[in-house]
């Protein structure tokens, strides 16, 4: 059995440990009252292989650290194109989360090799497939919601009943102007 | 310890309380959602709201109009690229400046809380706890703020202020598990009633500008029919609200819809067969919205709604072949 294939299913039994869980641990997010539930989990096999991935496809996901000429101007250019945010919240962004998220889309595109793993992924494997994941990824990103589903919803949202068009009006402007019939 | 009534009896008694939930409590609730809903779809108001989920604020004008029967809405964002929404009653009209591009889209916005279902008003308290809160001052007014706690961990909880001599909601915020805000809407400066000026209502941008591109959108409601899906093991207090197909921009097959309520929130379930080009799947979220994804054989489901990501996920698990 690969073990994104087990590790993706439902998990149905008490105090068996989500991959989510492993991956909020790697980022120091996890609900203190699980912390010692997890550790104790990660003594099983499968839950180390899944620890082990996360910090390989995290590594690859966030490539190599040298930065390219003209770094300063495009992060300036960059930056003058973001939102102000007036009032920063904690978003989860940390390694883990990504390789998460990856490890999801890993297990869309049905990758081969994974599925032969059985006990520690080889690295380089982890590697190979983690970059295949993230250019899924990146191709996907700008659509990860997709906003027809978003608005068909809200439409029947009390959310929408209560607050007038607000929450709706909101979705439709937030949507993308695209030309498709 | 002394002549209090046995233990047994006594924990008896603080099941029968948490359980049976007072019959003018529940009406309470009903009735203060409902005038919060018709406040928002009667009366006149112009205002600036902001919209905060993540760490992102967007911010918008807002103008709503109710002329006999006729309601007329316009969103203009005050932040980003240049877009401006008005609605007339279903039909939606969006103008894009920075693309060039005018979409038309008769939507139905369907009322879904005002027409809670008997069964729901009912049951809505077995699942929040329902109070009124604090009185506040928000956008220069003053608002009584209410709270729908949630009973059980497979639901956000919800705080809304209401204008006190309106009952227009000014604010209202979606509350995860840890008590933290997950999206918040809130106006900032507001008119209601008084005399609006119409001009308001009309585009910054000409009614048909001659060299945008107007992409009309068929009409896209659910029409009632059994999609042949089903989800085994709703969460407890979620109806289904509607069921059927429906044709989506960008979808090349009719895509089967189904929308459960609590009487709170909605969650909807979309089934579409496995699109041409690899999708995302696990969970994403869009401020309130959590959003699952996963493949089944030939078919790709999709949950959302404004409940915690682990709900969705529940739901998208539990969706099978009826």
């Amino acid at each position: 059995m690969g073990i994104f294939q087990a590790d993706l299913g439902v998990h149905g039994a008490a105090g068996s440990v989500e991959p989510e869980e492993i991956s909020l641990l790697m980022d120091g997010e996890l609900d203190g009252t699980r912390v010692e539930t997890v550790c104790i989990g990660l003594r099983q096999s499968h839950c180390v292989s899944t620890w082990v991935c996360y910090h390989v496809i995290g590594d690859a996901l966030r490539g190599p650290c040298a930065t390219r000429s003209g770094f300063a101007e495009r992060f300036s250019q960059r930056l003058d194109s973001e939102p102000t945010v007036l009032a920063p919240q904690r978003r989860r962004t940390g390694p883990a989360a990504i390789a998460l998220a990856a490890a999801a889309t890993v297990a869309a595109v049905s990758v081969v090799g994974w599925v032969a793993l059985s006990t520690m992924p080889m690295p380089d494997t982890a590697i190979t497939v983690a970059r295949q994941a993230a250019l899924v990824r990146a191709a996907d990103a700008r659509r990860a919601v997709d906003s027809e589903y978003l608005l068909a919803h809200q439409e029947y949202s009390p959310s929408t009943g209560i607050q007038g068009a607000r929450p709706y009006l909101r979705a439709v402007a937030a949507s993308e102007p695209d030309a498709r019939p | 310890m002394s002549g209090g009534p046995p233990e047994l009896l006594r924990t008896g008694l603080f099941a029968a309380t948490l359980f049976v939930v007072p019959v003018t409590q529940a009406q309470e609730a009903t009735q203060w959602l409902q005038r919060a809903a018709d406040a928002a779809r009667t009366l006149d108001y112009v205002g600036t709201v902001s919209n905060q989920h993540g760490n992102r604020i967007e911010t918008s004008r807002l103008a709503h109009f109710n002329d006999v029967g006729t309601e007329y809405e316009k969103l203009t964002s005050l932040d980003g690229p240049a877009r401006e929404v008005i609605r007339l009653n279903d039909q939606v009209r969006c103008y894009y400046n920075d693309a060039r591009v005018v979409r038309v889209e008769p939507r139905a916005l369907h009322n879904v809380f005002p027409s809670l279902l008997p069964q729901q008003q009912s049951t809505l308290l077995e699942h929040y706890t329902f109070r009124k809160a604090e009185t506040a001052r928000i956008a220069g007014r003053d608002t009584q703020a209410y709270v729908f706690e949630p009973r059980d961990n497979l639901r956000y909880g919800h705080k809304f202020w209401a204008d006190i001599s309106s009952g227009l909601l000014l604010k209202a915020r979606l509350i995860n598990e840890k008590g933290d805000a997950v999206e918040q809407f809130a106006f900032t400066d507001i008119q209601i009633g008084g005399r609006l000026d119409r001009t308001q209502f009309r585009t910054v941008f000409p009614p048909a500008p001659a060299d945008w591109q107007v992409i009309e959108t068929p009409g896209a409601d659910v029409a009632p029919h059994e999609t042949g899906w089903a989800v085994k093991d709703l969460p407890p207090g979620f109806t289904k609200v509607v069921e059927g197909f429906r044709t989506l921009r960008g979808k090349p097959d009719k895509v089967a819809h189904l929308v459960f309520s609590d009487g709170l929130v909605a969650i909807s379930v979309f089934v579409e067969p496995t699109p041409a080009s690899p999708q995302p799947v696990g969970l994403s979220q869009q401020g309130g919205v959590n959003v699952f994804t996963r493949p089944l054989n030939e078919h790709l489901i999709t949950v959302l709604g404004e409940a915690p990501g682990s709900t969705v996920r529940q739901i998208a698990y539990a969706v099978s072949r009826r």
